[in-house]
């Protein structure tokens, strides 16, 4: 396996030892940083837009610029240049930290993320549990956000949010389970290399199809855990105004909203990752794109698939979202893992 | 044919096969009968202020009026008067008024509401609007206005010119007394509206919350109050009123809200409508209705699915066509003003094959597209699983109400005045009246669903006619005085089938070319008054959910 990618830029300067492991770290997780927030902060808004419209029947941007795409700038202008309105009696810091923490969990996700083409920061042995570790601190973020913003549906919102996220984080994190008990290994990078081998018809042994129930339920799992239709109901627009970002307006907004596309983005990578081979083509021994554009691509399916969904099904009750986490979700999730370990079990 | 009234068993006391028997009724009434008047639509009877209950439960067990349609309330020099118009469900042909008349002094009489529990917010409206007092009322309070409020608009004394002082202070917080009062229990108390996502417009709803569950519900309104009655009391009935009602409910169910006023005018004044007219009528109203129902239909869906969904572009996308139509015959799209008194206000639009080919090609898409929406709508599970046995409204707690419309229909209540008390040219044409036994949200969004059916048959039946029709023969308007002047002390109740149920208008003349009284009765208004018994105990997202299927517009509420 290649080096991670702040060796490679220590290396390139010619560095070493403590001051070159500084330099590369900095360098290089400001090149991912700014990466990720390039598709999530100017992509993201643009495509959701183009993306909803195509599903809703509309044409959407298309007078700012070549595409509407300078509909980013104007937008950006526009959020930027808002006040910033502070209610009367949130609770500081937590009212200004809730929107630091949303956005900055996301980022940290990224850190173990193979991208492919060696631009990985970072790969330890406990990289999937980090991730979702580090994916996980958004929940205090939105109990901050729910709870500081001293507005009954923001704290209607927050308790959702919690709520929701542990009723599907643990069967996300068990289904992931599944596949470290096929890969052997907790480490990105051990993930992605066990799904180059070759399953038959061409393919290769992507999780996703060794495992499709575990893919299904993972990313039915994961649109909770972004809070996407159906399971939006943390925001829940006509229901609870805005859930937990009801109070935040111009910047602390734009965290927001950053934190939220953060986050879809970093499920669609764990997802490319995991089950999709991460940065590589669904063909053994065909390599039409650089390993970065396949999960690019990747990442940009699993954003289109939430949109769609978005677009199409409806929202469920808080109860019912409640019920098929706990009654449905967890014992599937359970029921895969045991599959998983016994087969895996008899045939190793 | 479909439109055959279903035969009943036995007969109420003093219904006859030809109609009501007020003779018969004045017996069962007995002693609270102090008088009789004889209105355009019914006879009525006067009560005695302190007998208003025993003379309504009469007449609602014994005789079984058991709609009460609508209060008036009134002033004349020398008394107040409030008027019960009542009907059956069974045969809205069968009217009855109880008229009550109070002392200018003390206007004081029964509250109607132990009855008919649609009357509370009748007679608080009579109450905030004209100044009569219900005795024995739950809640009597203003309803439209704010509660400083100084005198009472419609009465005869008030004083136009009066400032209305409504201090920024009293209504900082108008809740903060509830808020702090409820700080050592467990509920919690949230305002929902006056501006929320889903509120429709401007609607108030004191919520409180018992966790996630609605413990108690009420509905504040009022926020859109134009003074729509007093407009139209200031108005000559020839020309100046008719552009109201398409501001009444102004979700493009414009045409419907006009004949409403249409119907009322021509049947007080004998006013004839030529046939040719009258089909003209029944078509653009029934375009009418589609355009209504599909964003009925468009705006429940952004109520249970979320802000992006793809279901309100579709019934959007949708509506346009037919409001193309519209503009087309009306050159308007929302206020089309079209209806005349006597007729409508010209022909169809030249060249007039072109126009029938936009009704045809619109009405050969409209299959494919229903089942579009039952494909994403109505068959989706997790769809079902928010609406089937959410929102649940029994029939008989709707009758009470006064509900009509799509969400009395979806109680499974038998229950329209274009069948039922037939008028336009809707006896000659063969459609059904949809009812679904559900009573719970899901019912109400398929009642309205094949609505839309039913109303591309009939519009289909239309057209053929109006292509069929002879050249020589296309009169457009009877012959109607240029000033309109209906007999003193004529007082009539008409009502249509509107886009939300049974839109009626009541008037009284005075011999002069304005109407003395115009009170309009608002099926929004009425059903509007269900939601509570809908939503307690039930979580938020099916309180907003009832309240999206109710279909409710704020403009028509408030009026």
């Amino acid at each position: 396996m290649a080096s991670t990618l702040p060796d490679t830029i220590s290396s390139l300067f010619g560095l070493g030892g403590l001051v070159g492991d500084v330099v590369g770290s900095l360098v290089g997780a400001v090149l991912v940083g700014s990466l990720m927030l390039t598709m999530t902060a100017l992509a993201g808004p643009w495509a959701k837009r183009k993306i909803t419209a195509a599903f809703t029947d509309r044409i959407a941007v298309n007078r700012v610029g070549p595409f509407g795409l300078l509909i980013i700038v104007a937008d950006a202008v526009r959020l930027l240049s808002k006040e910033l309105i502070v209610p009367e009696d949130v609770d500081r810091p937590a009212w200004d930290l809730a929107p630091f923490v949303l956005a900055s969990s996301a980022l940290l996700g990224f850190a173990v993320i193979p991208m492919g083409n060696g631009i990985q920061l970072a790969d330890p042995e406990v990289g999937l549990a980090y991730v979702f570790a580090v994916a996980s601190i958004a929940s205090v973020g939105l109990v901050m956000a729910g709870y500081a913003s001293n507005n009954k549906f923001s704290l209607l919102g927050g308790l959702r949010a919690v709520a929701q996220n542990l009723a599907y984080e643990i069967p996300l994190v068990i289904t992931a389970a599944s596949v470290v008990i096929f890969a052997g290994t907790l480490q990105m990078s051990g993930i992605v290399e066990a799904q180059t081998a070759a399953l038959g018809f061409g393919l290769k042994s992507w999780y996703a199809f060794v495992n499709p129930f575990a893919f299904l339920l993972f990313l039915v799992a994961n649109l909770a855990e972004v809070g996407r239709n159906p399971f939006d109901t943390p925001e829940a627009p006509t229901e609870i105004v805005a859930g937990y970002q009801t109070e935040y307006s111009s910047v602390y907004f734009v965290l927001m909203y950053l934190g939220e596309f953060l986050h879809i983005f970093l499920g669609g990578a764990i997802i490319a990752t995991v089950f999709l081979g991460g940065p590589t083509s669904p063909f053994v021994g065909v390599e039409i794109l650089p390993g970065f554009l396949w999960f690019v691509v990747k990442i940009w399916a699993v954003f289109l698939f939430t949109q769609w969904m978005r677009s199409a099904i409806p929202r469920v009750r808080i109860d019912q979202l409640i019920e098929i986490g706990w009654k449905g979700m967890l014992v599937l999730s359970f029921a895969n893992l045991v599959l998983t370990a016994v087969i895996v079990g008899v045939i190793a | 044919m479909s439109l055959e009234d279903p035969s009943r068993p036995e007969l109420d006391i003093g219904e006859t096969a030809e109609g009501v028997d007020y003779d018969a009724l004045e017996a069962l009434l007995g002693d609270h009968v102090v008088g009789r008047e004889r209105h355009r639509n019914a006879e009525a009877f006067v009560v005695r202020p302190d007998e208003v209950q025993d003379a309504l439960f009469l007449l609602r067990d014994e005789a079984g009026f058991d709609h009460c349609s609508c209060v008036t309330a009134q002033e004349y020099e020398d008394r107040y008067e409030s008027i019960y118009h009542l009907r059956k469900y069974d045969d809205p042909t069968q009217e009855v008024g109880v008229v009550v008349p109070t002392a200018t002094d003390d206007p004081v009489s029964e509250s109607a509401e132990p009855v008919y529990r649609t009357a509370d917010w009748h007679e608080r409206e009579a109450y905030d609007l004209v100044g009569v007092d219900y005795d024995d009322h739950p809640q009597m309070e203003r309803i439209l206005l704010p509660e400083t409020w100084q005198g009472h608009p419609l009465s005869l004394d008030y004083d136009q010119e009066q400032p209305q002082v409504v201090t920024f202070s009293e209504h900082a917080n108008p809740l903060n007394e509830d808020q702090r009062a409820e700080a050592d229990s467990d509920t919690m108390f949230v305002n929902i509206g006056p501006h929320h996502p889903a509120t429709h417009g401007v609607l108030h709803l004191k919520t409180t919350l018992d966790g996630e569950q609605v413990a108690d519900v009420e509905s504040d309104i009022g926020y859109l109050h134009r003074c729509e009655e007093q407009i139209c009391q200031n108005g000559t009935y020839r020309h100046q009123i008719m552009p109201y009602p398409d501001r009444w409910d102004y979700i493009s169910a414009g045409i419907l809200n006009e004949w409403a006023y249409a119907r009322a005018a021509e049947d007080m004044a004998d006013i004839d409508v030529p046939e040719y007219a009258q089909v003209i009528r029944t078509m653009s109203a029934e375009l009418c209705r589609i355009a209504s129902h599909m964003l009925a239909l468009g705006t429940f869906a952004l109520d249970v699915y979320g802000d992006f969904t793809a279901i309100f572009m579709y019934a959007t996308r949708d509506r346009e066509v037919v409001q193309n139509i519209l503009e087309d015959l009306t050159g308007q799209r929302l206020m089309f003003n079209y209806l005349r008194l006597g007729g409508v206000a010209w022909d169809l639009p030249e060249p007039r094959e072109e126009f029938f080919e936009s009704i045809h090609d619109f009405l050969e898409d409209l299959p494919e597209k229903l089942e579009e929406y039952h494909d994403l709508v109505t068959s989706n599970e997790i769809f079902q699983m928010r609406c089937v046995d959410t929102g649940v409204l029994e029939p008989e707690i709707a009758k009470s109400y006064g509900a009509t419309g799509p969400v009395a229909r979806g109680s499974g209540i038998d229950y329209d005045l274009r069948r039922d008390d037939p008028y336009g040219y809707y006896d000659e044409l063969d459609w059904d009246v949809i009812t679904e036994e559900g009573c719970d949200n899901y019912a109400r969004v398929l009642v309205r669903l094949q609505e839309v059916e039913e109303s591309a048959k009939i519009i289909e039946q239309c057209v053929d006619l109006l292509a069929e029709w002879p050249e020589e023969d296309r009169t457009i308007q009877s012959n109607v005085p240029r000033t309109l002047k209906p007999d003193p002390d004529t007082e009539i109740y008409r009502s249509v089938e509107g886009a939300k149920g049974e839109l009626g208008i009541y008037m009284r003349s005075d011999g002069t070319e304005k109407p003395a009284r115009f009170k309009i009765r608002s099926p929004c208004f009425s059903n509007l008054q269900t939601l509570p018994e809908m939503s307690q105990g039930e979580y938020i997202p099916d309180l907003i959910a009832s309240l999206g299927s109710l279909d409710i517009v704020l403009g028509e509420v408030d009026r």
